[in-house]
């Protein structure tokens, strides 16, 4: 039978080549637990009589697979037993199934149905992709049927468990302390020793090498060589001067480089090439165009967005503080154990600053909290928790307990992924299958966010954040609010003239919609009397668009996505869409947390306290019963969770961001899978290195801008593109885990609009604020989306050009509505946290590129540019080579293009494009629920009556045109698209 | 044109002997070895394509489908049943239609559904009464029958199905999706490729404008326009491929994919373009009368999709969420899919087709039996119930009766009651599919379309 599924795309290749030195680097990397664990000397087993050794293999090896793999279906329910097949003991297996042959015949491993189904030849059992026992488990069966199959009774099994538990480290791997897992088997397991690889200890710098080096670029590349050498694989030559400013630009600030800035490069690369690629990167890191370019990495992971998704995809409308924050951060370089602290627990630091400047008073704790009033300091440190509120959430129809589980779990496996590489999805139900984190430690870290509410918090303005727009913004959200008002008053009013006229016939006083709400039936109108059908669906529209636009009017509110802590918090049941500081307490109400079995809000199993990941050995507090366990109080559980994180000694949390750092460098981490270090993610290549840059990072005060330098200054990082002795790379290293050569690497959606943008000249300098709304495909602007109740309103752009062409990260994210250019380009959908985004080339990404009015806007604004730098058609298209691909245009280039553009200007000549008129206002329709008809009402679209267009093909002349259908076909080569 | 530009390519090739090139040539014929070719099965298949009918809000069962003549005498009474999430004074809602039988194989809907009730489409029907949604709530639970997760961001079943079998015509998506005007709730999430690669992603013909957006050329280029500029572009692409000492695969497929995109600028309006249909067929799917113009015109063209060889297709229509005005709304929504949809499986059965297409009708989750009020007044509709709903299939190796009950309010599945992750399991079986096999590394495991495994409905199964 066919299995479909991308085993052989996750296997590492590199596996090829392990015999060949890799695997000793995997092997020196052997956890440090196994030091810290070790109780007992190795033990004697090889004493034992023979037979004792078969039943204690059966008792440690086989019959945990049963219990594991075999017996949910066959056996541990009595009642219902597939195929009447039980595994439960030696007489089941001697007995067979319904086929009536025996499973297993004691001493001939080859009769007996067992083993063929376990080794999925003929039947297939387990059934499951993911629970397929491997070879080396199939054939621990074969050996011990042919033993002759002894089971030993529970207590002779209980005697070889002991004994084997005190033994931390044998031939089967080690057993990791933690804080226990819901049962015995999962806490005496053991863990192969390269699959805890990031859970140990750093290894300092001087352990990971061996030999002396001038510094640390250096060391990178004694690494990255012994790896090659060991591989017999050879370096690629460095780059060309030109290739590498092109591959350092867009790495560090995600533009191209200038033609100036090129010129500038290649003279000062003659005089002395190792000054002028040390100055390149100085200038390129100390550019504002880095925080923008990197804050986007960190967006990608953090999953930023300025809606909250769901139902009604609310406006979360100060987000755009969270991510400036990051921009400046990445600006700033700031510490990246301050920046993690900030985004865990910044409300936590905020209040200890009060309570500090306050002299300890509580009370004026709790009264900042509600006025706002914080300094600076305090200030970005509430913005940044911004972080806690990036989850796509709404309550709509969800009962409020749940609601609030949704929002804790997703704070604990966005924390786990974020800052610990780890994925913690898994234990939410059970004890994690393959990684040393038990369920308990899942929810003593659900517990540390359990006092952890949501809210839009009063939170002054910073000096650095613009509020150059507020003004011009305001103006039209107000125009929208009052339209929408407008409108529903007149249905109102309609209603209600209606309604006082019923109470006129029937002889009743007036009472208003609310008041009559609890009258009998007979005592007053029927709901909606006096409005048709399509007006009942009308003035839905408009009460929900009123929310909408009251909504948004907040963008402009010293607010901020933040959270505040109390043992419980009170919500309305569309809570989403305000969510303020509203600690809830009934008498005798305490909060305790479980671990929930199976997830499940009713199903308690032990009671826990607030701690952190046992597997890391990083105790919180040293001397206590339990090392790894937080504060219980209300407040500082965060804090100290953040603080953990943030430990110099958390080896797994540097290991995270540090290879990160280099996977947005080369493509792909040392450790391949960012958000998942555990033992299915894929092994680190160099994992020596991956501890020496960690060390390094954190004895150097945690920045990043200059573990860029560190990297970007190596031979590895300078690479050329082009492999050497390609033969043997595709069969030793085909996916270049190795780096003999540089990745190349296509753009990404933002790299791609913002350089055209700055290729045209258009790009727009910007210092963050309300998010900015470029044109998008007109077609999705306006096309209608429904969310509860309603239809979401159109995407209205930006009215000015100014705002419009400003770098991608500063575009208004919607959830319910991605922009489908970006999206298009993989920006990754923000409700997953995204560890490296895909760059597939698919057949729609070429209809865009070609045809998509922002592709052609912008290339009429670069014809219009070359014709303003030069009349001559050559010189024209030798600037177009130059901005596009940092090169002159070669002969036989400029002579096809000449010819090109030539055919272009007397195929314009023959066509009359017609001028683009934009809507004021559109009908929109809708299906009423009332009476499954379509109704139709009005949307205003008042951006649209002071526009300031593009210049646009009808704008221009043929030869504008045809000198754009060839600025078109640059962007649209691999040159362009892909970074050597 | 094309001729010239055969030539031209000839006389570049002439000097390359380049991989790319020939590839270039070869994948106007030959079926390349994308990641969408064909691929066989896993199982002896019974259906090749789907055409799936989803009805977003959540048809009520007891006034489609599955008759509840109890509910009727309860008309009004005070309801203390606790499914759904309705709070305060419930009262039991009466089904505002009639029932018939219809077709010889026990299927009953009510007096709503004409066209649907001819004995030679209601004698392909399968109605599947025992599913069990888990969220309440609209996206969630579209998700959920869409991905099989209800988080959303996991792969929706077009993309399980075309990873599993790829697609038979390379110059059309392999997964079609057709929505209203607005989009469902949850929007593209509902047809995602989640963490399968990209070419998987559900493509949307949209109702009105461009069917894929920016699929044509700005209105003042031609398509001899573009021709010429795709082989200026192949030409400098090629220039740049040669001036690599080393070939890579990544620049020669892109280069591809613009040859392919120019085959499907034709393709896609030929296939969506309904005047070489006969006007019998067009009044058949009701493309005469407005109530049934949309839908209509999206199972025509679900058909010729599924004719070109696309191998699934799904159209969203939606209004069905009747907390109120239970009568007239699904009625209007009876009557709006209700003619086309009997036309589908006529015209696919008549062509022969039925038997490898499988069209499925469900919505997210099923109706209360009863309501609460609304304003304070006695409010005629139901709300949302995760604990029971109506499912019908038809062809694709589905056998056609009623199969599972719900209970005599119609409040609970009672018999071969199932998750919706045996649905989508038993799904994947007609497709020649196996849940527990079709599966994709991601985030730390292998990942299959019912998460974490599934149970077979034999009882749908032919």
């Amino acid at each position: 039978m066919i299995s479909l599924s991308n085993r052989q795309m996750t296997v590492p290749s590199i596996r090829a080549i392990a015999g060949a030195g890799l695997l000793t680097v995997i092997a020196a990397i052997s956890p440090t637990q196994a030091a810290d664990d070790v109780a007992v000397p190795p033990p004697v087993a090889d004493a034992a009589p023979a037979h004792e050794q078969v039943e204690r293999d059966f008792t440690l090896k086989i019959l945990p697979l049963l219990k594991d793999k075999c017996q949910g279906c066959h056996g541990a329910d009595q009642e219902d037993v597939k195929g009447e097949f039980s595994v439960m003991g030696l007489a089941d297996l001697l007995r067979g199934g319904e086929s009536e042959e025996p499973a297993v015949v004691p001493g001939k491993p080859d009769e007996g149905t067992l083993l063929s189904a376990i080794a999925w030849e003929g039947m297939e059992m387990p059934p499951k992709e993911n629970d397929r026992l491997t070879q080396q488990q199939v054939d621990l069966f074969r050996q011990w049927i042919k033993q002759g199959a002894p089971w030993p009774d529970e207590q002779t099994q209980q005697r070889y468990r002991d004994e084997e538990r005190m033994q931390v480290e044998t031939a089967d791997g080690l057993i990791v302390t933690t804080s226990g897992g819901t049962s015995q088997q999962w806490t005496d397991r053991r863990y192969q020793p390269e699959d805890l690889w990031a859970w140990g200890k750093l290894k300092s710098k001087s352990e990971c090498l061996p030999v002396d080096v001038a510094d640390q670029s250096e060391a990178i590349d004694y690494f990255v060589s012994r790896a090659l050498d060991a591989a017999g694989l050879q370096g690629s030559p460095a780059a060309s001067p030109v290739a590498l400013l092109r591959r350092a630009t867009f790495d560090l600030t995600g533009l191209p480089p200038t033609p100036a800035e090129i010129d500038s490069f290649t003279t000062a690369w003659q005089q002395d090439p190792e000054a002028a690629w040390s100055a390149t990167i100085d200038r390129l890191l100390s550019s504002p165009r880095y925080g923008e370019h990197w804050g986007r990495h960190w967006l990608d992971i953090s999953r930023y967005a300025d809606t909250g998704g769901m139902s009604n995809d609310y406006e979360r409308s100060n987000m755009w503080r969270y991510r400036d924050y990051v921009i400046r951060s990445f600006n700033n370089d700031k510490p990246y154990n301050e920046f993690i602290v900030e985004q865990i627990a910044g409300d936590e630091l905020a209040d200890e600053s009060v309570r500090a400047r306050s002299g300890g008073d509580e009370a004026v704790v709790k009264q900042t909290q509600l006025d706002g009033d914080y300094t600076p300091q305090e200030a970005e440190s509430l913005v940044a928790t911004g972080f806690l509120r990036l989850g796509p959430w709404d309550n709509a129809m969800i009962e409020a307990d749940e609601a609030r589980q949704i929002y804790l779990d997703d704070l604990v496996n966005i924390t786990g992924q974020t800052f610990l590489s780890t994925t913690m999805r898994c234990c939410k139900c059970h004890d994690h299958k393959f990684d040393p984190i038990p369920t308990r430690d899942y929810y003593r870290m659900y517990s540390a966010f359990a006092t952890t509410h949501m809210a839009e918090r009063k939170v002054p303005f910073l000096a650095d954040e613009s509020r150059d727009r507020f003004d011009q913004g305001r103006e039209l959200v107000k125009k929208m609010l009052d339209f929408a008002v407008a409108e529903k008053n007149k249905l109102v009013e309609k209603r209600e003239t209606a309604a006082r006229k019923w109470f006129e016939e029937h002889n009743l006083p007036y009472k208003n919609e609310q008041q009559r709400k609890d009258l009998p039936d007979e005592e007053k109108p029927e709901r909606h009397v006096g409005l048709s059908y399509v007006e009942q669906g009308q003035l839905k529209v408009r009460e929900q668009d009123e929310w909408i636009w009251q909504r948004r009017l907040e963008r402009y509110q010293p607010m901020a996505q933040s959270v505040y802590n109390a043992e419980f918090g009170g919500m309305a049941w569309n809570g989403a869409r305000k969510l303020r500081i509203n600690p809830q307490k009934k008498k005798d109400q305490t909060l305790v947390n479980h671990i929930l079995i199976g997830g499940a809000l009713t199903a308690f199993g032990d009671q826990v306290v607030p701690g952190v990941l046992s597997a890391v050995s990083l105790p919180v507090s040293s001397g206590a019963d339990d090392p790894y366990l937080l504060t219980d109080a209300v407040q500082g559980r965060r804090l100290g969770l953040a603080r953990w994180i943030a430990d110099p000694q958390n080896a797994i949390a540097i290991r995270s961001i540090v290879n990160r750092v280099w996977q947005y460098h080369f493509g792909v981490g040392i450790a391949a899978n960012a958000n998942n270090f555990g033992a299915k993610g894929a092994k680190p290549s160099h994992p020596d290195l991956l501890d020496y840059l960690s060390s390094d990072f954190v004895e150097n005060g945690w920045t990043i801008k200059r573990l860029h330098r560190v990297i970007m200054m190596s031979d590895a990082y300078r690479r050329s593109t082009t492999p050497v002795a390609v033969e043997k790379l595709a069969e030793v290293d085909p996916d270049n885990r190795l780096l003999s050569h540089f990745p190349r690497r296509r753009l990404t959606a933002e790299e791609l609009r913002d350089s055209v943008l700055a290729l045209t000249g258009e790009l727009q300098p910007s210092q963050g604020g309300v998010p900015i709304r470029p044109e998008i495909n007109m077609e999705v602007a306006l096309q209608p989306r429904m969310i509860q109740f309603s239809l979401a309103p159109s995407y209205q752009p930006s009215p000015q050009i100014e705002q419009r062409n400003q770098r991608t990260i500063y575009a208004y994210h919607v959830r319910g509505m991605a922009d489908p250019f970006t999206e298009l380009f993989n920006q990754p959908n923000p409700n997953e946290s995204c560890e490296l985004r895909e760059s597939a080339s698919v057949t729609p990404q070429v209809f865009t590129l070609l045809n998509s009015d922002m592709m052609t806007d912008r290339s009429i604004a670069m014809a219009l540019r070359l014709q303003k730098e030069s009349e001559e058609l050559p010189r024209q298209i030798d600037r177009a080579f130059r901005l596009t691909f940092g090169r002159a245009a070669t002969e036989s280039e400029l002579e096809n293009l000449g010819r090109y553009v030539s055919e272009m200007v007397d195929y314009h000549q023959t066509v009359d494009p017609k001028p683009v008129v934009y809507p004021v206002s559109i009908t929109r329709s809708l299906v009423e629920e009332f009476s499954g008809n379509v109704f139709e009402y009005e949307e205003i679209l008042p951006v649209f009556e002071h526009y300031q267009q593009d210049k646009k093909a009808a704008d221009v002349s043929p030869q504008t045109r045809a000198l754009a259908d060839m600025c078109l076909l640059l962007w649209n080569t691999n040159e362009f698209m892909y970074v050597d | 044109m094309h001729a010239s530009r055969r030539s031209f390519l000839y006389g570049l090739g002439a000097t390359l002997g380049s991989v790319a090139l020939t590839d270039l040539l070869a994948s106007e014929n030959a079926v390349a070895t994308g990641p969408l070719s064909p691929k066989q099965p896993m199982l002896p298949a019974k259906a090749k394509n789907v055409i799936m009918l989803f009805m977003e809000g959540g048809p009520g069962q007891m006034d489609t489908f599955d008759p509840k003549p109890e509910l009727t005498r309860l008309h009004k009474s005070e309801s203390k049943l606790t499914a759904g999430q309705e709070t305060g004074f419930k009262f039991f809602v009466g089904s505002p239609f009639g029932f018939k039988h219809a077709g010889d194989n026990g299927i009953e809907m009510c007096d709503q559904w004409e066209h649907l009730a001819d004995p030679y489409v209601a004698n392909e029907l399968c109605n599947y009464r025992g599913c069990q949604a888990e969220s309440l709530n609209h996206p969630e639970a579209l998700f959920h029958m869409n991905t099989g997760s209800r988080l959303g961001g996991d792969p929706a079943l077009g993309a399980w199905a075309t990873y599993g079998l790829g697609t038979e015509n390379q110059n059309l998506p392999g997964y079609v999706v057709m929505t209203e005007l607005a989009l469902p709730q949850g929007g593209p999430t509902n047809w995602s490729n989640g963490f399968l690669p990209p070419y998987y992603q559900g493509t949307r013909l949209r109702p009105e404008g461009s069917p894929i957006l920016d699929l044509a050329p700005q209105g003042f280029k031609s398509r001899e326009h573009q021709r010429r500029a795709l082989d200026e572009l192949a030409r400098l692409n090629q220039a740049h491929l040669e001036s690599l000492s080393v070939a890579d695969q990544k620049l020669s497929a892109r280069m591809e994919s613009y040859e392919l995109a120019f085959r499907m600028q034709t393709e896609v309006p030929g296939v969506i373009d309904l005047s070489s249909e006969n006007q019998d067929t067009l009044d058949m799917y009701g493309l005469d009368q407005s109530e049934t113009e949309t839908f209509g015109r999206q199972c025509l063209m679900a058909r010729r999709l599924v004719e070109s060889g696309v191998r699934f297709v799904q159209i969203f229509s939606g209004g069905w969420d009747s907390h109120d005005y239970l009568e007239r709304g699904h009625s209007a929504r009876i009557k709006s899919v209700d003619k086309p949809i009997a036309a589908l499986i006529r015209d696919l059965k008549q062509r022969g087709m039925l038997e490898d297409t499988l069209v499925v009708w469900t919505g997210e989750f099923g109706r209360t039996p009863d309501n609460n009020k609304r304003g304070g007044v006695y409010s005629l509709g139901r709300g949302h119930n995760n604990m029971a709903m109506t499912m019908l299939m038809a062809g694709g190796g589905v056998k056609p009766g009623v199969v599972g009950a719900t209970d005599e309010l119609g409040s609970t599945a009672t018999e071969c009651v199932h998750p919706i992750r045996d649905f989508h399991v038993t799904l994947l079986k007609l497709l020649g599919l196996d849940d527990n096999k079709l599966t994709y590394f991601h985030g730390g495991r292998y990942k299959q379309l019912s998460q974490f495994g599934g149970e077979l409905i034999p009882e749908l199964i032919a």
